[in-house]
């Protein structure tokens, strides 16, 4: 909307534009504030009552004492094994699938598109009683497993449709000229195809990984033993009944956060792409 | 070649099995590519599906396996209880003023990001993070704002003097659901502000530059030139942020789990709670039967929208 006619209509524009957007992440910021703040105050200053909103003597022992008082490092161990294998299963099932829908016109490929397009819209919590009946049957109850392949079925949509997009804008000539020079079929897709669809790989790698590192619901019904919860399930087990320790409570959320902020900074452009990808089209 | 297997040819062709595993046997290796996806999906989501139809025709204790068939019995004892009605509303009242919410914060975002400044970048990954962080993670922090005694509301409220004493608001089932409906606005606001940004930028810049010729103020240019240009984004967003504030599950129960007096309950909280805290699973499933007519009417909706026009698109 830069239709400013002048330097100053410019100078006011940006202006408001700061001052809107300043105040906007102000409130989007906040409760990120109380949390770290929280987590910096010493134990006795947290429970005062009104809070000081600034912590006056600011401290880490909260970081010191998080690793002895709760299974903060299991839980972070766990969130990586359970979002680790959830992204290799669903890309071990997207990437042929995609790169079939990409290349090939089939009976049936249209179909099978918009269908996958649906299963992304039915969500877990509606199917999740059917599904518990389906763990204890096949016996996986409190076993990885059953978070890992949910969770992985749950993404397969996205990933296959994200993947397709990509690979469907790879020139055939490419992987022609490749299959003459004697390539076969699974190194031209290991040399060709995965590499030139790296940023939609990144996508959808980010997205599943997101996906199961954010979500409680699978764990909270799927898995029994303490030993495996994840960030999740390890802050809800935090959240007693009676009593909360706060102070500890967001200490673990600070450090469930991290890792996450960090994939942020660095992918912020993938995570993007991969978000409007359903809803804005080309 | 004689007349007999001239005929048989004939008949081959004509006949649809024949046919079809001709074509299979000329394709089968795309099929073979997408068999294991198929596969998944259908043990993972179908049949779980099929599985939750079912045991809403029946009681089914989750400590037992013994499953009794009783019919319509269930729906009939849901549709004949008050609270479903009052459930109901319960969860339309979540996911209209959620949606709501979502989309203008989601827009105001929007439209102050879509200029040509200096930390855009920053800005717009800023802008995410509530949308990618643990739902229980920001379910905790927004407890601990509200916490009554010790939260920062309270405190900047009593600073404020907006109140004169301390207010407890997860505990009081009038106002309950607006203290956790903002824990998923937050959450849910990024994600319209992307999805708008993108649909903003590429609505052609010489649009705006004819609407200013005609002397078109900010506001008339939003309303006659951003709003009729986005209208398609803005359908998809909605349509999709609908769905999944009507299914959202980690927030609320990690705040309230439903509660108190169940006046924070929606329609999929009472789903897990009728099945897994009261253990009543034939009762459960008949409540996600109810949940999955709503998500059809939703998605058949949602594939009507995306599919508009274009079927050579795919």
């Amino acid at each position: 909307m830069s239709v400013a006619t002048g330097a100053a209509d410019r100078m006011r524009t940006q202006v408001r534009v700061y001052a809107v957007l300043i105040a906007l992440l102000g409130v989007m910021m906040f409760p990120f504030y109380t949390m770290i703040s929280t987590t910096l105050k010493p134990d006795a200053t947290i429970f005062q009552s009104p809070a000081e909103l600034l912590p006056t003597s600011p401290s880490v022992s909260s970081y010191l004492d998080v690793w002895a008082q709760t299974e903060v490092i299991t839980w972070v161990a766990n969130s990586f094994i359970i979002s680790v294998s959830t992204v290799v299963l669903t890309l071990l099932l997207a990437i042929p699938a995609a790169y079939a829908c990409a290349r090939n016109d089939f009976i049936g490929k249209r179909t099978f598109l918009l269908s996958v397009l649906v299963v992304q819209m039915f969500a877990p919590v509606v199917l999740i009683v059917g599904l518990f009946d389906v763990m204890v049957t096949l016996g996986l109850m409190d076993s990885y497993l059953a978070v890992i392949i949910p969770s992985a079925a749950f993404t397969l949509p996205f990933n296959i449709w994200m993947l397709y997009g990509y690979f469907k804008t790879i020139p055939v000539e490419l992987e022609e000229s490749a299959r003459i020079d004697g390539a076969s079929q699974l190194m031209v897709l290991r040399k060709i195809v995965i590499p030139l669809a790296m940023p939609g790989m990144v996508a959808s790698v980010t997205y599943t990984f997101l996906y199961s590192w954010n979500r409680l619901l699978f764990v909270l019904t799927f898995l029994t033993s303490a030993g495996k919860y994840n960030i999740p399930r390890g802050i809800f087990s935090m959240v007693g009944v009676l009593s909360i320790d706060w102070r500890m409570m967001l200490t673990v959320a600070v450090i469930g956060v991290l890792p996450l902020l960090i994939l942020f900074a660095f992918l912020e452009e993938y995570i993007v792409a991969g978000m409007t990808s359903g809803a804005v089209k080309e | 070649m004689s007349i007999l297997d001239d005929a048989s040819a004939a008949r081959r062709v004509r006949d649809p099995l024949d046919r079809m595993l001709q074509y299979l046997e000329r394709h089968w290796r795309v099929y073979a590519l997408i068999a294991p996806a198929i596969f998944f999906i259908l043990a993972v989501v179908a049949y779980p599906i099929f599985e939750t139809l079912r045991l809403s025709l029946y009681a089914a204790p989750r400590n037992s396996t013994v499953e009794v068939y009783v019919g319509l019995q269930n729906f009939r004892d849901i549709f004949a209880d008050p609270f479903f009605y009052q459930l109901l509303w319960q969860t339309a009242r979540w996911v209209v003023l959620a949606v709501v919410m979502k989309t203008v914060l989601g827009m105001l975002i929007a439209v102050h990001l879509n200029h040509d400044i200096t930390g855009r970048k920053f800005f717009r990954t800023a802008f995410l993070i509530p949308w990618g962080i643990p739902y229980a993670i920001s379910a905790v922090i927004f407890r601990w704002i509200e916490q009554p005694q010790y939260g920062y509301l309270n405190a900047i409220l009593l600073k404020a003097g907006l109140i004169d004493q301390q207010i407890g608001i997860l505990g009081d089932p009038s106002i309950a659901w607006l203290g956790a409906v903002v824990a998923d606005i937050w959450i849910g606001t990024p994600f319209m502000a992307i999805i708008f940004l993108a649909g903003l930028q590429s609505i052609p810049q010489e649009l705006y530059e004819a609407a200013a010729v005609d002397g078109a103020y900010r506001w008339q240019q939003f309303r006659y030139v951003t709003l009729p240009q986005m209208k398609s984004v803005i359908l998809i967003a909605t349509l999709l942020s609908t769905i999944w504030t009507f299914v959202g599950f980690d927030v609320i129960w990690t705040m309230t789990r439903g509660g108190p007096l169940d006046s924070t309950s929606t329609l999929v909280i009472w789903i897990y709670k009728t099945g897994f805290e009261n253990g009543n699973l034939g009762l459960a499933a008949a409540f996600s039967a109810i949940g999955f007519v709503i998500l059809l009417l939703f998605a058949v909706l949602y594939l009507k929208i995306y599919t508009r026009g274009d079927g050579e698109s795919l």
